[in-house]
């Protein structure tokens, strides 16, 4: 019987630093990565074809080289298994993969599994975000590192956070500058938090340049803006925007909307350090920190996997320090840019995928039940199973978004024929 | 509400003899199909009730199950005459309004895969004919114009065009929001509390709840309030639903029962773990696909292999499901009494309670009759048909012994 791998899901930073750290401590890996190329949202490759076009900070291009470089050194212990989905795990504590190559589940049962499969995008929602022409920034961003060019035709950022800015000026120097980035945060308004991030070396250098890239650009970024509500107009959209107590039209093409990332959790089985097949979450799905962190994560993720097998790895402090600064500029940053909840008019559509309002949700009982939400308000029942209107129904309830327990695979929809063809590897 | 339309039983002397001059109030324990129904009955009688449940509204069975009204899979005998008059009152309901939008007329496919199915399908043809249903034999050809794409061992099939659909959890919310019950959700019931050998009220954690009379309508958890012993089976269930086949009403024109799921129910299969197949087609343009039975499984979790299994003989049966996704597995606790029929009737030894449970897999069914008839007991009356072979007396016994 071969020995069995450690599973790796994601090969984002966390998911390749986690899987170059265990090959290199002599045990096999089992990487996972949902596209056809490694890398995750933050080091997204350009599809084949195209060519790299979207500007990156250097320090970024220069960490993902030296991930690929340690996963190609220990490539004889890795296999790498790309367009393959995580689907969960289930009652027998088989872990489900949909191999989309080969249009076929398979289950696998590792000896360890480190979870490392990024953050979520949220949003506020407001009547019309899901109109066509609407996406959330981070998916932009992902397509635009993808295919080189940017949306044709004016484009607005609105929402919250340091993604709007980066992924502003990566517009800009792909040729297309959208009009306005609206923060919602007053940051002005939070001298101290300002002064602390000042201190931050690393990012404050990124941010100069995103700044530098918008002034060139001539972007506007103003502070204490909000979009409203957005409504189709010809093939563009008119989006009302409230500044203080005035509200503004703008027509644009697309607007890209953006609020924070939070873990991705949903259909994710519980961290379980110490179970007969221990579980480790890592990266921005065990705590949204950013992708330099991400890599820390991972290496920490992987040494208590090899400590807990027997493996006299021990975890680095300088990375627990890593991880404490990373986690005190993030909350800085939160505080500098937070802003208050709006509450949605009731239309405000909340699940698209079932097509159900902030009215409906309102309906629900305030003790409701989970199988209340889900059965009679139909939250969380449709393709996404919760996973991207979580977040939002926790904001507006004030509650999170009860979960299934255990959690429910599958957690991306699978094919009625490849899930019945599953192959189960029984020499696990 | 006008005291004339209280029934004598209310005011006055009540059948547990209390005199009284305040309404009857009824602690209904367990919000599911059952409860919600006794509830909404009692409370239109002018009862006044307390619905508890250790969760919320359909948080068992009623929320983890097909929406088959259906006399087709019933068992010869009581359960196709009671599924009879449920499926009746179902009816009913949608006609004067209470259920409207929510029950469906819908046929019941019954097909057979092999000689030895279609020999066990047409007696059971023979069974629900003779019970005074209708049953329309279908040939292969027919039934390819009325379910296109039918996979090709389908040899045999039998129609039964006067079943219907609704969704447990559906009822049961329209019940309720259509009754002036007062719902306590997390509140499980510890005990039934019991004075000079008739119940006084239930206790809920550290709380006791006074009330002249008990409905005990909790499914699995049913068991532990009854001291009547381990009377209850939990069967486990498990299903998947997939995305949408089409974007308004039912993806396909009836409700596809393999006769494995007739085998199971007339007790010719008792191995565990055995897959009744049905293919049920949502409102939604969704399927739900199940399932399997699972004896003695409470849990809720669900298996790769298993629900593997039940994909492999739903596209056997109908392969356009190729195309569809899994959006959902997911598994529910059927509740099963110990000689497999339901258990509806006053508690044997508690006076002042009445239990309504153990409908297995033929609670959406059943429920909204069962727990109706359930209030009428509770208000002294005489149930709308003839419930003695659910008795819970059968169960008595037991005790006496234990």
């Amino acid at each position: 019987m071969r020995e069995a791998p450690i599973l790796v899901v994601g090969a984002g930073p966390a998911g390749a630093s986690a899987a170059a750290t265990i090959a290199e401590a002599g045990l096999p890996v089992l990487l996972i990565e949902q596209r056809d190329q490694l890398g995750g949202a933050i080091h997204r490759q350009p599809a084949a074809g195209n060519e790299e076009h979207v500007w990156r900070p250097a320090r970024h291009r220069r960490n993902w080289a030296a991930l690929t470089a340690r996963l190609q050194a220990s490539a004889e212990r890795i296999e790498i298994r790309t367009e393959t989905i995580f689907l969960g795990v289930d009652s027998e504590g088989r872990f489900l993969f949909d191999d989309r190559h080969e249009a076929c589940v398979f289950a696998r049962r590792p000896r360890a599994a480190i979870i490392a499969v990024g953050a979520i995008e949220t949003i506020r929602p407001f009547p019309g975000w899901e109109l066509p022409g609407v996406m959330t920034a981070g998916g932009a961003q992902v397509l635009l590192k993808e295919t080189g060019r940017p949306p044709e035709g004016p484009i607005l950022l609105a929402g919250g956070g340091p993604l709007l800015p980066a992924l502003a000026a990566q517009l800009a120097k792909a040729g297309n500058p959208p009009v306005a980035v609206l923060e919602r945060g007053r940051p002005w308004n939070a001298p101290a938090a300002l002064a602390r991030l000042a201190l931050s070396w690393a990012p404050m250098s990124e941010a100069a340049a995103y700044a530098a890239a918008l002034a060139a650009s001539r972007v506007p970024y103003r502070c204490g803006a909000v979009v409203t509500q957005a409504e189709p107009d010809g093939d563009g959209l008119k989006v009302s925007i409230r500044v203080g107590e005035t509200q503004e039209p703008l027509l644009v093409r697309h607007l890209l909307i953006h609020d924070g990332i939070a873990p991705n959790r949903t259909g994710i089985p519980l961290p379980d350090p110490d179970g007969a097949v221990p579980i480790l979450l890592a990266g921005d799905g065990r705590e949204a920190l950013g992708a330099d962190a991400a890599i820390l994560d991972g290496r920490r993720a992987a040494m208590q996997v090899l400590a807990r097998l027997g493996h006299a790895e021990r975890g680095a402090p300088s990375d627990e320090r890593g991880l404490q600064r990373a986690r005190d500029f993030q909350a800085t940053l939160a505080r500098a840019l937070q802003a208050e909840p709006i509450v949605p008019p009731p239309e405000t559509l909340i699940c698209r995928c079932e097509g159900r309002s902030h009215a409906d949700l309102a309906a629900l009982a305030p003790d409701a039940s989970a199988r209340e939400i889900r059965l009679m308000g139909r939250f969380g029942l449709g393709a996404c199973q919760g996973r991207f209107c979580g977040p939002m129904i926790a904001a507006l309830r004030g509650q999170p978004l009860p979960t299934a327990s255990p959690p429910r695979w599958p957690l991306r929809p699978v094919s009625v024929a490849a899930l019945a063809r599953l192959t189960i590897d029984e020499t696990e | 509400m006008k005291p004339t339309r209280f029934g004598p039983s209310l005011y006055g002397t009540n059948r547990f003899g209390m005199a009284s001059s305040s309404p009857l109030h009824v602690a209904v324990i367990g919000t599911g199909i059952v409860g919600a129904s006794a509830a909404h009955f009692l409370a239109a009688a002018g009862a006044r009730v307390t619905l508890l449940d250790a969760s919320g509204p359909a948080a068992g069975a009623t929320g983890a199950s097909d929406g088959a009204v259906s006399v087709a899979s019933k068992r010869p005998g009581p359960m196709m005459d009671l599924a009879r008059h449920a499926r009746a009152f179902y009816v009913r309901c949608e006609q004067d309004g209470l259920f409207r939008g929510l029950f469906h007329r819908r046929s019941t496919f019954l097909v057979a895969r092999t000689a030895i199915e279609a020999d066990l399908v047409a007696q059971h043809g023979a069974d629900l004919a003779a019970a005074g249903e209708r049953v329309v034999e279908v040939d292969r050809a027919a039934l390819l114009d009325r379910i296109p794409g039918l996979g090709a061992s389908v040899c045999a099939a039998l129609e039964i065009p006067d079943d219907g659909h609704a969704l447990g959890y559906e009822i049961t919310e329209r019940l309720l929001a259509t009754s002036r019950a007062s719902i306590r959700r997390n509140a499980p019931v510890s005990e039934i509390v019991m004075r000079a050998g008739r119940a006084c009220g239930v206790a809920v954690r550290n709380e006791f709840l006074p009330a002249d009379a008990v409905l005990v309508a909790a499914g699995i958890g049913s068991a532990p309030l009854l001291g009547l012993g381990e009377i209850l089976i939990p069967r486990k269930g498990q299903m998947a639903v997939t995305d949408r086949a089409s974007v308004a009403g039912p993806a396909i024109d009836g409700h596809l029962m393999a006769a494995s799921y007739l085998a199971a129910k007339r007790g010719i299969v008792r191995d565990n773990s055995h897959i009744g197949l049905v293919i049920d087609p949502l409102m939604t343009g969704q399927f739900l696909i199940g399932g399997s039975r699972e004896d003695h499984r409470s849990d809720h979790s669900t298996d790769a292999a298993t629900i593997a299994a039940i994909l492999r003989e739903a596209l056997d049966l109908y392969p356009p499901l190729a195309a569809r996704r899994v959006l959902r597995s997911f598994a529910g606790v059927r509740t099963a009494s110990r000689d497999g029929l339901p258990i509806v009737g006053l508690h044997p030894h508690y006076a002042g309670v009445v239990i309504a449970t153990g409908f297995e897999g033929d609670g959406i069914c059943l429920g909204p009759f069962m727990g109706a008839n359930a209030a009428r007991l509770l208000l002294g009356e005489r149930p709308e048909a003839d419930l003695s072979a659910l008795s819970p007396q059968r169960f008595a016994r037991v005790e006496a012994h234990a």
